[in-house]
């Protein structure tokens, strides 16, 4: 400016320049995408019990595709391979990307980095649920899903309500209501559940593996409730990408860009509570998904939603798929291990060779 | 493609065809049925001949759940060691295709393929061997998700779940209906009932009914028998004087506790696991007890006494034993 | 024909305390002004009157003639644009990027930013001069620098008026005299108009032709700089040596 020294480029280039980096997104979609056919065929192929490739192309041909395949294998291998492990990729695959979704919705959402889909009380609703619903001696078989679904489900979207609710009452900014409240009522719910679980006696099992989380319990009906929910939410929350963009620079300046901040703000929770409670439900309490996913795919593309959204959606998907093969391979691991094996020494790799991109 | 006419003797489950390989076997176990019995077996097509003819048969088992089985199983998996022992000792370990990976008894089952843990059931072995009957425990052993999955194949599952020794002997004979062993079931229950009975009988005429705490593990807490619980009708029936955790469903008891009941007799349940009378002996505070001073503190092999199966009498003997040790049992 | 802001009578009370009183206003459309007064004088409020984000403020207040209540947010964020005074990041962000988000009340809501929003937004960095720092996390600028990106994302939004709360905080005297200058340019040659709350008093008279001086919710002096600070006013509001303030 009044030191224009340097000779400064035109209009016209600097616009180049700022549109070249646009082929990034694609490119890591291209490969996002690629990698997660190569899982999800991985995830099918290979398992506790090895069925051959050529008996798994079969099965799938026949039942996905309505071949008039004779059956050359046996009834036990079509039941593996359809079944269990189809459904179970495919419920990872849908998790995965939910609680990315989620995850990067709460971090734009609360401008906070640490934050992840569980921060304001969606686990521990979801914990003492299906405490709740182990303890209760009734038993419910509606569309593959038990109490324990249900109440899990209902439990993480009334915890978000309860620390809404309560939050607005503070009489601090608003954004440090939410996390404080947050984590006051999650404390709460967790000490309910330390008890639950006290009182479980022989049921302790139970709750110790949802806590745990794991896609054992996979199943068609599950997936076909779940899906809906975590794509349907995904895609509203995708189409106010704007409203997190704003928020990126405070909330009065996103007020000041137009956005109705706190609209916005309710309905981006609302949505990100659903996705993740319809996660939690299917697949337990699974960390790291949530939290890593997002920060990932800005190292790679930056901040921007639009991009970050549907990105982190297909890296979470392909993630927690390759964690869940993982965790089923050698017998079955918790996935939520797993993830945090594989996860964290990756993660700090990438930080450490993060140089010429974004940084955390 | 699958057979669009099943027989007639399956009923499917829940829209779930049955896989033709089932139909292939009943048919073999049903024509080799008709070769090793003399009574008339169960044909594909003819409806059952009366009274010989055990299959199908419906039961009902520890959950209240009627379970149907439609022809004697030949692949019979179990999910808990108790059950493991009971199918061998009532002959029908060479139809077992799979168990746990605690199953040590008879030596034979520890061979089968592993197909639970304490983790749970790994589901793709469980159905990659096919099975046509599976024998689960109950009361947490397995998660009631796990069952209702099973069953969603088309395989069927018995929930057993023994909360005393009556039900052990009950579960037998279950076990034995189910895998078409009624008879031989029946007589071993009734020679067990009969040593129980003995054997309870020798020990309330000891003479004296000591305070009896059944130490199941003493880290982190002291881990003894909850009330009205399995371990401590066991005690009772072996002439001791149960001492418990004064809750139904917590295996925990406090040394206060413990302190103040007094137990005249320490039975080690954890002797496996390391505990000796000396060591107990050596803990803070335990001197006080009526046990330590005496050194009536005594091992006895924890399986046997409390296994749900078909040693059930002997776990019984050993533990009189080890509360009456001047007993003398037939 | 666009006239600015109008206000007439806007008054706010938080409880007891009156903040703005009967206040009487008029800033054209094109006009560079400065707003100046002593701490609790009312000038924040002011701004945030002006931006619409004063429900509780009675009194009219009229956009180019049209009451400010029928704007909708998104129509007078492309009318008028904020600069923040602090921005901060959660995550890293490129300088072209925070810039980008003043294209956000004119972008499609679906699509995106499009060929004219990526021109306006090159326009603006060069505009303010920071095509050097391109491609730059804005986390790790200097404080002057990161204030001239967030100018630059207001000048994105293609907006009539910039209003500013204290821009120079913060700033070394060198990144004071750019932004100030940055601004006089902007008014004259671009025609944006200009409404700016400053602290220091001889950086508004240097700069400004037209200084607004609020004190106790009320405009005490509407002038040009020597109308406005003379020695006694400044005594009168600051309470202060009029020597000190040198011009």
């Amino acid at each position: 400016m009044n030191a224009g020294a340097a000779a400064r480029p035109t209009p016209a280039v600097r616009l180049g320049r700022l549109e070249a980096l646009r082929h990034r997104p694609i490119l890591v979609a291209c490969g996002g995408l690629v990698a997660l056919a190569v899982v999800i065929v991985a995830g099918v192929a290979l398992g506790n019990v090895p069925v051959p490739v050529g008996e798994t192309i079969g099965i799938l041909a026949g039942r996905l595709l309505g071949w008039p395949v004779t059956a050359t294998w046996p009834a036990s291998a079509e039941t593996i391979v359809f079944d269990l492990r189809l459904p179970r990729v495919l419920t990872a695959v849908v998790v995965g990307a939910g609680l990315a979704v989620a995850g990067t919705t709460l971090q734009g959402l609360l401008r906070n980095p640490l934050a992840d889909p569980y921060v304001l009380g969606t686990a521990s609703g979801a914990a003492l649920g299906a405490a709740i619903a182990v303890l209760i001696p009734v038993r419910l078989a509606l569309l593959g899903f038990g109490l324990l679904h249900l109440l899990a489900f209902v439990g993480a979207l009334l915890a978000v309500a309860v620390v809404w609710r309560l939050s607005r009452t503070t009489s601090l900014s608003s954004l440090t209501a939410l996390l404080l409240t947050g984590y006051a009522v999650g404390s709460l719910l967790a000490a309910g559940l330390s008890v639950a679980m006290y009182a479980s006696g022989a049921q302790l099992r139970q709750i110790v593996f949802y806590l745990l989380g794991g896609f054992s319990g996979a199943s068609w009906p599950q997936l076909a409730v779940a899906t809906p929910l975590v794509v349907v939410g995904s895609l509203l929350i995708l189409a106010r990408a704007r409203s997190l963009n704003a928020l990126l620079i405070g909330e009065e300046a996103a007020a000041n860009l137009g956005i109705a901040v706190r609209r916005e703000r309710a309905i981006l929770l609302a949505l990100a509570a659903l996705v993740t409670a319809a996660a939690v439900a299917v697949s337990g309490l699974i960390g790291f998904v949530g939290l890593i996913v997002p920060h990932l795919v800005r190292l790679l593309v930056g901040p921007n939603a639009r991009v970050v959204l549907p990105l982190a959606a297909i890296v979470g998907a392909v993630f927690l798929a390759i964690a869940d093969l993982l965790a089923r391979i050698p017998g079955e691991l918790p996935v939520g291990v797993v993830t945090a094996i594989v996860g964290a020494p990756f993660f700090l790799v990438i930080l450490r060779r993060a140089r010429g991109g974004y940084e955390v | 493609m699958r057979d669009p006419n099943p027989t007639p003797s399956y009923r499917p489950r829940r829209g779930t065809s049955i896989p033709r390989r089932f139909a292939a076997l009943v048919a073999i176990g049903a024509i080799s049925l008709a070769g090793c019995t003399a009574a008339a077996a169960p044909t594909p097509t003819a409806s059952a001949t009366p009274v010989a003819a055990e299959f199908p048969a419906t039961l009902v088992d520890d959950e209240g759940t009627s379970v149907t089985i439609p022809a004697e199983p030949q692949r019979i998996v179990s999910l808990s060691p108790a059950n493991t022992e009971t199918v061998f000792a009532l002959g029908a370990g060479s139809r077992m295709v799979g168990g746990t990976d605690a199953d040590d008894y008879p030596a034979e089952a520890a061979a089968l393929p592993d197909v639970a843990s304490y983790l749970g059931v790994v589901m793709e072995q469980l159905v990659s061997l096919e099975p046509d009957l599976v024998l689960a425990l109950g009361n947490g052993g397995e998660t009631p998700a796990d069952v209702v999955r099973i069953r969603a194949f088309g395989i069927p599952v018995l929930v057993l779940y023994a909360e005393d020794v009556s039900e052990v002997l009950a579960d037998i004979e279950l076990i034995g209906a189910a895998v078409g062993e009624a008879d031989v079931a029946a007589t071993m229950t009734d020679a067990m009932q009969a040593r129980i009975d003995a054997i309870s009988a020798a020990a309330g005429a000891a003479g004296s009914r000591p305070r009896t705490f059944y130490e199941l593990g003493a880290e982190p807490e002291i881990y003894g028998p909850a009330d009205s619980s399995f371990a401590a009708d066991m005690v009772a029936l072996a002439g001791g004087e149960p001492i418990t955790t004064g809750s139904t469903t917590a295996y925990s008891i406090s040394l206060e506790r413990l302190v103040t009941a007094d137990p005249e007799v320490i039975v080690l349940g954890d002797a496996a696991y390391g505990a000796t009378a000396e060591v107990v002996a050596a803990r803070a505070g335990w001197a006080v007890m009526t046990a330590v001073k005496t050194g009536a503190i005594r091992p006895v092999d924890d399986v046997i006494v409390t296994r749900p199966g078909p040693r059930l009498a002997d776990g019984l003997a050993a533990l009189a034993l080890a509360i009456h040790p001047e007993l003398v049992l037939p | 024909m666009p006239n600015g802001y109008e206000l007439s009578g806007v008054s706010l009370a938080y409880g007891k305390r009156t903040v703005l009183d009967g206040l009487d206003l008029h800033v054209g459309a094109g006009e560079c002004v400065a707003v100046l007064g002593p701490n609790g004088a009312g000038k924040s409020t002011l701004l945030r009157v002006l931006t619409g984000h004063a429900p509780e403020r009675r009194g009219a207040v009229h956009l180019d003639g049209i009451p400010l209540e029928e704007y909708s947010r998104e129509t007078l964020a492309r009318r008028v644009a904020v600069v923040p005074g602090e921005a901060s990041l959660p995550f890293a962000a490129r300088v072209e990027e925070v810039v980008a988000l003043g294209r956000i009340p004119h972008e499609d809501p679906f699509r995106g930013m499009r060929a004219a929003d990526h021109a306006a937004v090159a326009a603006a960095i060069e505009r303010v001069g920071i095509a050097d720092l391109v491609g730059r996390d804005a986390r790790r600028l200097s404080q002057g620098e990161r204030q001239l990106v967030v100018l630059a994302m207001a000048l994105a939004q293609s907006p009539r008026m910039l209003i500013l709360d204290e821009p120079t905080v913060h700033l070394d005297l060198r990144h004071q005299v750019d932004v100030m200058e940055l601004l006089v340019a902007l008014n004259a040659r671009d025609g944006v108009g200009v409404v700016a709350v400053l602290h220091d008093l001889s950086l508004a008279a240097h700069f400004f032709s037209r200084l607004i001086l609020l004190d106790h919710g009320r405009v005490v002096a509407d002038g040009t700089p020597d109308e406005v600070l003379s020695p006694e006013r400044i005594r009168a509001v600051y309470g202060v040596d009029p020597a000190l303030v040198r011009r």
